[in-house]
């Protein structure tokens, strides 16, 4: 009697903790979520982007990137402007991205060579951007609601959360791991897995900055096994709450770029 | 006696046991390593080499050059899978199909593993990211309200029949998987599977074939490509060893019977042939060579010629013994007349084959010096434990001997063989003029025959038109734009000259007429004379535009300098040549070329890309398949191409620099005459039309390999066959001491050699691997008929002292036993027939018939030839 009423106890204990787990796990989700996309209510950096591959060939991208949160929400809508600057062939190549919480993002593409502003049909996110081995998803930001979060280890200094996707469909990955610095929430390392369990595919932040007393991702790296090499991208002139007027964000703006913004 | 069947005979346990242990520890050296590599890790074990890369050597500068591009480009070797629908209308685009080709693609992604522990660990298998698919390659098309989409061409398997036969219909729009993923008639698809190597491929392919098991539609899936072919080729290599070789074996057996009716006797030879054949193969894997297709051959070519010595050993002492009676002596009898003629034709037998050491093809340079090898073991054992042989035999074995053949008692001359060949003696003698003038016709004949030889091969066609890989063949190119793939790279010269590059820089500023940009012009005027290399000159200019742009705050002074700036790193990019729209068309016009030859089913460039992505940017409308007008709209095509899911793809195409783009070609056939063809045309093209900047043109993929070496052969193979022309006929002046004797015994071997060529290009047999490789072989094998015939012709004259009698005495024994050899060894090689394998049929049927000729040609030729020149080659000696 004593003993089942023991396992009935400790059924209920454990099922208490792991929902009490599940709604902890999220919520850092969500703030590392916040920490890497949403600081401040606008953003600028200006990115140079390094990708090797492997045969250690280098090709190099410089862009800025704008960004403002609607309504300074974390986790919200909002949009992003990348002005591409180099190489010179490209120079001022744009995209603009609306970024919806629940529903496939707007995308823009200008290409100024050939006088075309063409809208992007909404498709998986996980494509590479612009050649390198960073995805649009990577620079946008994945939704924390896509995926199913655990809490696998907690360390001094870390969480280490597995992310399984809700929906596989649209994925490559069977699931990834994240290291989310517990002072700052900033995801330092990320490693996606293949079906078998294999890590093929890792981010790393490699330098991380206070600035305007966020912390800062300034430099950062995605490697790829499968097709080798990797890419870095470096921040400079880092700059919040600049006051980015919503307007430049739109269509109009594609062909004639917000010189005074992107300077 | 000589020194060594002399001590064969008085220590015949010595040789026969010491044989044995020859050959056996030589099966020992090869087993252990073979059976268990890790406790004999030090010995070489059974090597396999089904690859025709390896008929170049390894640094051969063709195939560096090809490693170089493969790994430069990220090519892989690739195993295809072609899928077929007979049954349905739409061939392979319904739901059931393409729900298998989905969940083949799926698991072909899974097929790969570790071997190896620690830093030496490698992962092998199935290259997942490089696989083309249905659901694994994107589709760029319009989406609607001016949208355009990029997303998987089947992201996945498709549940109504219209969604099948939109992803056929996607595919056909793109132009680099029409004809490649999707086939020209728009119902057959063809997966390509990328592999870290080749030797994977049988365990990529059998996974894949059980997978394919577990399907119960209607699709056929073939599965082929190269590297599945080479590890066919190693299976039918082992069934030639292990079903034609003894199945020689046992017909040159039969037919040593049927001559000398004594079983216990003829074991001799079989032992002979036995050892020499363990003693080559043995020793060529001890010494770590791999069998390859040549070598592979070696068995069947040591064994015919180890039985031949045996056999006029036999024949003689067959046609002694009744006269002699005693073993013993009849032996110093026979090894007497024998001793010469079988050293002189084992030397020129490995004169013949040892050639092949001087073609510049490392499989037949192994071919050669182990079967030169091979002979001359055979050499060995045949005059030692053929005497050890029968000197063991107890006297009262010969009881009888040599009455079998014609039953009567010694007279051999009676028989119906020695009947026949005395008739054919007297006819030679007596039609001397009518013989030779017939022999000169049919080398006339042959001449002309020559002239008219294709040089082709195609190891595809190594198996017969029945074959499964054959089949599959078939089915892909019927179907699709080729599945001989070669490979033409364009490569930009360096010549980026810093005064190229710094005028370029120059003309770009002006053109801004800027005061910024006409300040940094003055400055690249000032740092061209100064600058050590382009790089650093276009730094230290940039340096300056980019230090003035951030010193100011006005924005217009700020833009001007970063326009300055940017006129600066255009200049920089001049350089990247194959983005440049007038070298891209250029591209275009050769590619239009190759298309038009009719050898080329298709070809694949990032001129390709270029236009697709334009076409689809522009609301997919046809006249917008074109390369843009400036290397920037260029560029931001391939950016917005960039954002695929395989962005790597672009660089299978182009070097990341843009100094160096590929053109694939899909060839329908892998002749060696249509890549040729190909090259020849390509060529022709670029002499004609020089293309807009300086590039150099060349070749790879396997292919172009095929032609590199069979060129290397051809005129490897003229040379070793040249050099042991001439080499035999200085052996024969020696042998004879008289140039017109060692003339004479090159006759029978130019007739047959010329009628034999001239007959494959009569007939149109290609020149092809085997045919070359026969050319040395039968140089060393049909001089050995003229040998023992001159030999023995000479002998005898000593002897009889006139020409006439001495013919007759010749058409007796040794004519029967250079008619018995014929027999016995052209019908031996008749087993290679039944090899799976064309290249071994095609040594076959040649060699027999090089051997049946041979022997006609001795047989006719030479008595004719004597009774014209005799008094050139018998001088009267006796009447001084």
């Amino acid at each position: 009697m004593i003993f089942k009423k023991l396992i009935a106890t400790a059924a209920i204990a454990t099922l208490s903790i792991s929902t009490a787990f599940a709604q902890d796990v999220q919520e850092i989700v969500n703030k590392a979520s916040a920490a890497a996309y949403y600081q401040g209510e606008d953003g600028r950096a200006k990115v140079h982007m390094s990708i090797k591959d492997s045969q250690g060939r280098e090709r190099t991208r410089d862009f800025v990137i704008l960004r403002k949160d609607i309504d300074n929400v974390d986790n919200g809508e909002q949009r992003f402007y990348v002005f591409f600057e180099r190489p010179a062939d490209v120079n001022k190549t744009s995209f603009l991205v609306w970024k919806h919480a629940a529903a496939d993002d707007d995308r823009w593409l200008y290409l100024p060579a050939l006088d075309l502003v063409k809208r992007i049909a909404p498709s998986d996110e996980r494509t590479s951007f612009v050649g390198s081995h960073f995805f649009y998803e990577d620079v946008s930001g994945r939704g924390p609601e896509e995926d199913n979060h655990v809490l696998e280890e907690e360390t001094d200094d870390y969480y280490v959360i597995r992310s399984t996707p809700k929906d596989a469909s649209g994925v490559e990955f069977a699931s990834y791991k994240n290291w989310v610095h517990k002072a700052t929430f900033i995801p330092v390392k990320t490693e996606y897995y293949d079906e078998n369990g294999e890590a093929y595919r890792t981010y790393t932040a490699l330098g991380v900055e206070t600035i305007d007393d966020k912390p800062t991702v300034v430099k950062s790296s995605m490697a790829d096994t499968r097709i080798g090499g990797a890419t870095e991208m470096h921040y400079s002139e880092v700059a919040y709450d600049t006051g980015l007027p919503e307007d430049i964000f739109s269509e109009r703006y594609l062909r004639n770029p917000p010189r005074r913004e992107l300077r | 006696m000589n020194p060594l069947p002399l001590s064969a005979s008085n220590k015949p346990g010595l040789y026969l046991w010491g044989s044995a242990l020859f050959s056996l520890i030589l099966i020992l050296l090869v087993a252990a390593p073979t059976f268990a590599p890790q406790s004999f890790s030090f010995l070489e074990p059974l090597k396999v080499d089904t690859d025709p890369e390896n008929m170049l050597s390894e640094n051969e500068p063709v195939r560096v050059f090809h490693n170089r591009m493969k790994q430069e480009f990220t090519l892989y070797d690739l195993v295809v899978v072609g899928v077929v629908n007979e049954r349905d209308q739409n061939g392979v685009f319904n739901t059931d199909t393409l729900g298998d080709v989905y969940a083949l693609t799926k698991f072909a992604e899974t097929i790969r593993w570790t071997e190896g522990v620690g830093d030496h660990a490698m992962r092998r298998g199935v290259i997942a990211v490089d696989l083309i698919a249905p659901s694994t390659v994107d589709s760029i098309e319009q989406a609607g309200l001016g949208s355009v989409s990029f997303d998987w061409l089947m992201p996945e398997p498709p549940q109504t029949q219209e969604q099948a036969l939109a992803v056929r219909d996607r595919a056909q729009r793109i132009p680099t998987l029409h004809d490649t993923l999707v086939s020209g008639d728009g119902k057959a698809l063809a997966i390509y599977i990328p592999i870290t190597s080749k030797d994977v491929s049988f365990r990529v392919a059998n996974q894949l074939r059980e997978k394919i098991a577990t399907f119960d539609g209607d699709a056929v899936f073939h599965i082929t490509g190269l590297p599945i072919a080479q590890d066919q080729f190693g299976v039918e290599m082992f069934k030639q060893m292990a079903i034609s070789a003894p199945l020689a074996m046992a017909l040159i057996f039969a037919l040593m019977w049927f001559f000398f009716r004594r079983l216990n006797l003829i074991i001799s030879p079989m032992i002979v042939a036995m050892v020499s054949v363990i003693g080559a193969m043995g020793l060529l894997v001890v010494t770590g060579n791999t069998v390859h297709i040549m070598s592979s051959m070696i068995p069947i070519f040591v064994m015919p010629i180890a039985v031949l010595d045996a056999v006029h050993i036999l024949s003689d002492f067959y046609d002694r013994y009744p006269a002699i009676k005693d073993r013993r002596k009849t032996l110093e009898h026979v090894m007497k007349e024998l001793w010469q003629p079988m050293l002189f034709t084992t030397l020129t037998t490995c004169t013949g084959f040892a050639s092949l050491a001087f073609t510049p093809i490392p499989p037949v340079q192994v071919f050669g010096v182990f079967v030169a090898i091979g002979v001359f073991f055979a050499w060995f054992f045949t005059v030692t434990l053929v005497p050890a042989y029968i000197m063991v035999m107890p006297e009262k074995a010969f009881t009888g001997f040599g009455m079998g053949a014609g039953g009567e008692d010694s007279d051999h001359e009676a028989t119906p063989l020695a009947r026949f060949l005395h008739g054919v003696g007297d006819f030679a003698v007596g039609q001397a003029k009518l013989i030779v003038a017939g022999f000169l016709i049919a080398l006339a004949i042959a001449a002309y025959g020559v002239t008219q030889i294709r040089i082709n091969d195609n190891p595809v066609k190594w198996f017969h038109a029945d074959h499964e890989i054959r089949v599959a063949d078939r089915a892909l190119n019927e179907r699709f734009g080729g599945t001989y793939m070669a490979y033409l790279t364009l490569s930009a010269e360096d010549g980026d000259a810093l005064a190229d590059v710094a005028d370029d820089a120059q003309k770009r500023l002006a053109a801004l007429g800027t005061p910024q940009a006409q300040e940094l012009a003055n400055q690249a005027q000032a740092l061209r004379g100064s600058a050590e290399s382009v790089d650093a000159f276009l730094a230290a200019l940039r340096g300056k535009g980019e230090a003035a742009r951030d010193a100011t705050e006005d924005d217009d002074e700020w833009y001007a300098w970063d326009d300055a700036v940017l006129a600066v790193d255009a200049a920089s990019q001049a350089g990247e040549v194959f983005k440049q729209p007038d070298m891209l068309a250029y591209m275009e016009k050769l590619q239009a070329h190759l298309a038009s030859t009719g050898l080329v089913g298709k070809s694949n460039a990032v001129t390709d890309i270029v236009k697709t992505v334009h076409r689809d940017l522009f609301l997919g409308e046809e006249e917008a398949y074109r390369i843009p007008d400036t290397p920037e709209a260029v560029a931001q095509t391939l950016i917005t191409y960039q954002n695929s899911h395989r962005p790597q793809d672009l660089f299978k195409l182009v070097t990341p620099d843009f100094k160096k783009a590929v053109l694939w070609l899909q060839l329908k056939s892998g002749d060696n005459v249509d890549m040729s063809a190909v090259i020849k045309s390509v060529d022709d093209f670029i002499a004609q039309n020089p293309p807009p900047m300086t590039v150099s043109h060349d070749w790879f993929g396997l292919t172009y390999i095929n032609v590199a070496w069979q060129q290397k052969m051809v005129s490897g193979m003229a040379k070793a066959f040249l050099g042991s022309f001439i080499m035999v006929l200085i052996l024969m002046t020696v042998l004879f001491r008289s140039f017109a004797w060692g003339l004479l015994s090159m006759a029978p071997l130019t007739v047959t050699i010329g009628v034999i060529y001239g007959v494959i290009g009569l007939i149109g047999k290609d020149y092809d691997m085997p045919v070359a490789v026969l050319s040395s072989l039968s140089l060393g094998l049909a001089i050995d008929y003229a040998i023992h015939f001159n030999a023995r012709a000479r002998q005898l004259y000593q002897g009889i002292g006139d020409w006439v009698q001495t013919a007759k005495q010749a058409f007796g024994e040794p004519a029967r036993a250079i008619f018995r050899n014929v027999i016995v060894i052209g019908v031996g090689f008749l087993p290679l027939l039944l090899a799976p394998l064309v290249p071994y049929q095609t040594v076959g049927v040649f060699i027999s018939a090089i051997l049946f000729l041979a022997g006609v040609a001795t047989l006719l030729g030479l008595p004719a030839l004597i009774t014209i020149f005799k008094k050139v080659l018998f001088p009267e000696r006796r009447a001084s």
